[in-house]
């Protein structure tokens, strides 16, 4: 028999395992491995009714509904897709029509996006959350509750093999709409693999997941948590806010999150020494980890231990990392913790302009290659064949991300290649915004940049355009087509943009022009910090 | 203590809501984890806490799931003028 590469196999068969234990847990809800068991096989059973699902979609996240939908999808062998409740309807209209979903898995705040629009472009069967409002389904459609759902339950995982679709991740792309990376059962395997022997999560660990499902890092918690038999503890949006709380009451032992959660911890004062005694693993990915971040982290939580880890959604979630430890290592002149070294299976290169490699201590466009790549972007052959390189007979995935490898052999990220920025941990492409601003402007001379830049990460979006309109009326358009991370803060409407030698929107002038006005002391337009939530909370 | 504590929280907090488009409110509904209001106005909110209530946001006990509703908002900060004797300084 061949193997099975089914991802919800390890959830399976902790729930047998592990009935009495809790799984998931949030400000309103205990569930345990076996009451999950038994709505994930209900659940799974409607998603088979019309025939084996190929991709399941989840409008919804950090509610029980996201996670049993999640499992569900894998139980019956499809692929899940969540999509951003964050999303705009017409955003969510658009890419309905392009993610081929056979059925859709909604909770509460999800079903209040189930407009009649959202619904002509979803598919026939969507499960709403029991608690969800009234919603009327379009001519041919079914909607049915969670708790209605009386079909005959699915025991055993549908058969997968390696190269079947595990999930697909959005991701902010260039030409104005999110390009939805796809990660294959054996990729997910992959990962996990290499993923457990230095979490070691055991029965008796409680994750804090700070993610949204949207965010590749949630693959991570949720996977590894439920295949050790460890409960989930899932913040909402609010506690993100002052999440000091969460982690003392419920006893976490493993954080995970964007290292923006320091930082709003670190400025409202409440990260002190010795606060998180329970913490044995604390793991931050998504953008740079400042060292002094990570210090004060580390002084926090006294019994655990640091890790930074790297790697672009298309790699399979990350597949570097780096521990800090005694002094930690840092990489010189950024002031952050070093991305480290990869996992072993997976091979990083450091390459040129012609991606030849370069020697170590020269920095380079970051290439990885290994069991983890992305199949490519949904239904994107020609971006995919662009990212994804064969290069001496082996598959390469540029990531854009500008690196270098020191003479110990560790790596460090040195910024982008490209116009690529990551806001609070949310990756954009500022290319994406604006064609945004763009149409919204009605003007083809729009730029957009990072502002401010706080420890070498964007606080947030400022949009420059040439346009008869007014700022505010720009800014009202983009919300209905973006999410509002990806909406500048500050919209800045002038007579004339400065152009660069070939013509083009000089960004560099423009930041040049931001960096001026503040020195002046004119902070009345400064985009506030806290505009943009933290990835994961998108 | 309650009453003139109330009407000012909910005037305070009902004009941050009208700047996010957002006219009137029920005691109990849910202002944050509803979607309803994103993490701008919890910030906002939270200002105003530490701002014209004294609310220490660097207790790393405080308990932000509070601020998900007037009802909570109000009790919070009418305990905590209980616990203090002090009346929390309206700071306009």
């Amino acid at each position: 028999m061949p193997e099975n590469y089914n991802i919800s196999a390890g959830f399976l068969r902790s729930a047998h395992a592990h009935a009495d234990r809790v799984f998931y847990s949030d400000r309103n809800l205990d569930v345990t491995y076996g009451e999950m068991g038994e709505t994930v096989a209900r659940l799974a059973s409607f998603l088979c009714s019309g025939g084996r699902p190929r991709r399941v979609g989840i409008l919804a996240t950090r509610s029980f509904e996201a996670y049993a939908g999640i499992l569900a999808a894998g139980l019956a062998g499809a692929a899940y897709v969540p999509l951003n409740l964050k999303w705009p309807e017409e955003r969510i209209v658009v890419l309905l029509r392009s993610m081929e979903l056979d059925a859709l898995v909604v909770d509460a705040n999800g079903a209040d996006l189930l407009t009649p629009a959202v619904l002509h472009a979803a598919p026939d069967r969507i499960v709403i959350a029991d608690g969800s409002r009234n919603v009327d389904a379009r001519g041919g459609q079914r909607i049915v509750r969670l708790g209605d759902i009386d079909g005959e339950p699915m025991r055993e995982p549908a058969s997968v093999e390696a190269d079947d679709l595990a999930y697909v991740i959005f991701t902010s792309g260039t030409t104005g709409l999110p390009k939805g990376v796809m990660i294959s059962a054996g990729s997910l395997r992959s990962y996990l693999e290499q993923s457990r022997p230095w979490t070691c999560l055991t029965p008796a660990d409680r994750l804090a997941e700070t993610c949204d499902v949207t965010f590749d890092l949630s693959v991570h918690n949720l996977f590894l948590c439920a295949e050790a038999g460890a409960s989930l503890h899932v913040l909402s949006a609010l506690e993100m806010l002052a999440p000091a709380r969460f982690v003392r009451m419920r006893d976490i032992t493993v954080w995970m999150s964007v290292p923006t959660l320091i930082s709003i911890m670190r400025r409202s004062g409440s990260l002190k020494p010795g606060i998180f005694p329970s913490l044995r693993l604390s793991i931050f990915c998504g953008e740079p980890l400042p060292a002094a971040a990570a210090r004060a982290w580390a002084e926090a939580a006294p019994n655990g231990v640091v890790e930074n880890i790297y790697g672009p959604t298309e790699g399979t979630v990350i597949c570097m990392r780096q521990r800090l430890a005694g002094s930690g290592v840092f990489t010189p002149g950024r002031d952050i913790v070093a991305i480290g070294t990869p996992y072993a299976t997976m091979e990083v290169a450091v390459l040129d302009a012609r991606q030849r490699p370069v020697p170590d201590g020269t920095p380079g466009e970051i290439a990885l290659s290994g069991p983890q790549l992305a199949i490519g972007y949904l239904n994107e052959p020609a971006l995919t064949a662009d990212r994804f390189r064969e290069i001496d007979g082996r598959r390469w995935y540029l990531t854009g991300d500008l690196g270098m490898r020191d003479g110990k052999g560790i790596f460090h990220h040195l910024g982008r290649t490209d116009n690529q920025i990551k806001v609070k941990g949310n990756r954009i492409e500022l290319e994406e915004v604006e064609a945004h601003l763009r149409q919204a402007s009605g003007t083809d001379i729009v730029a957009v940049v990072g502002w401010p830049t706080i420890d070498g990460s964007a606080q947030g979006l400022v949009g420059f355009c040439n346009s008869a309109l007014p700022a505010e009326t720009i800014a009202t358009s983009m919300l209905r087509t973006l999410p509002r991370y990806m909406v500048p803060n500050t919209i800045h409407v002038l007579d004339v943009l400065p152009v660069n030698i070939n013509g083009k929107v000089d960004r560099r002038a423009l930041l040049a022009r931001l960096r001026e006005s503040e020195e002046n002391g004119d902070r009345k337009q400064e985009p506030s910090a806290r505009t943009a939530e933290p990835a994961g909370a998108s | 203590m309650g009453e003139p504590t109330s009407a000012r929280i909910r005037d305070a907090l009902l004009s941050i809501l009208s700047t996010h488009g957002i006219s009137s409110i029920e005691e109990h509904e849910r202002l944050f984890s509803s979607g309803r209001l994103d993490s701008l106005a919890a910030t906002e909110v939270l200002i105003l806490l530490e701002t014209d209530y004294g609310i220490d946001l660097s207790d790393e006990n405080f308990d932000i799931l509070q601020i998900d509703t007037l009802h909570d908002l109000e009790r919070m900060i009418s305990s905590r003028e209980t616990a203090t004797g002090t009346p929390g300084n309206p700071g306009r």
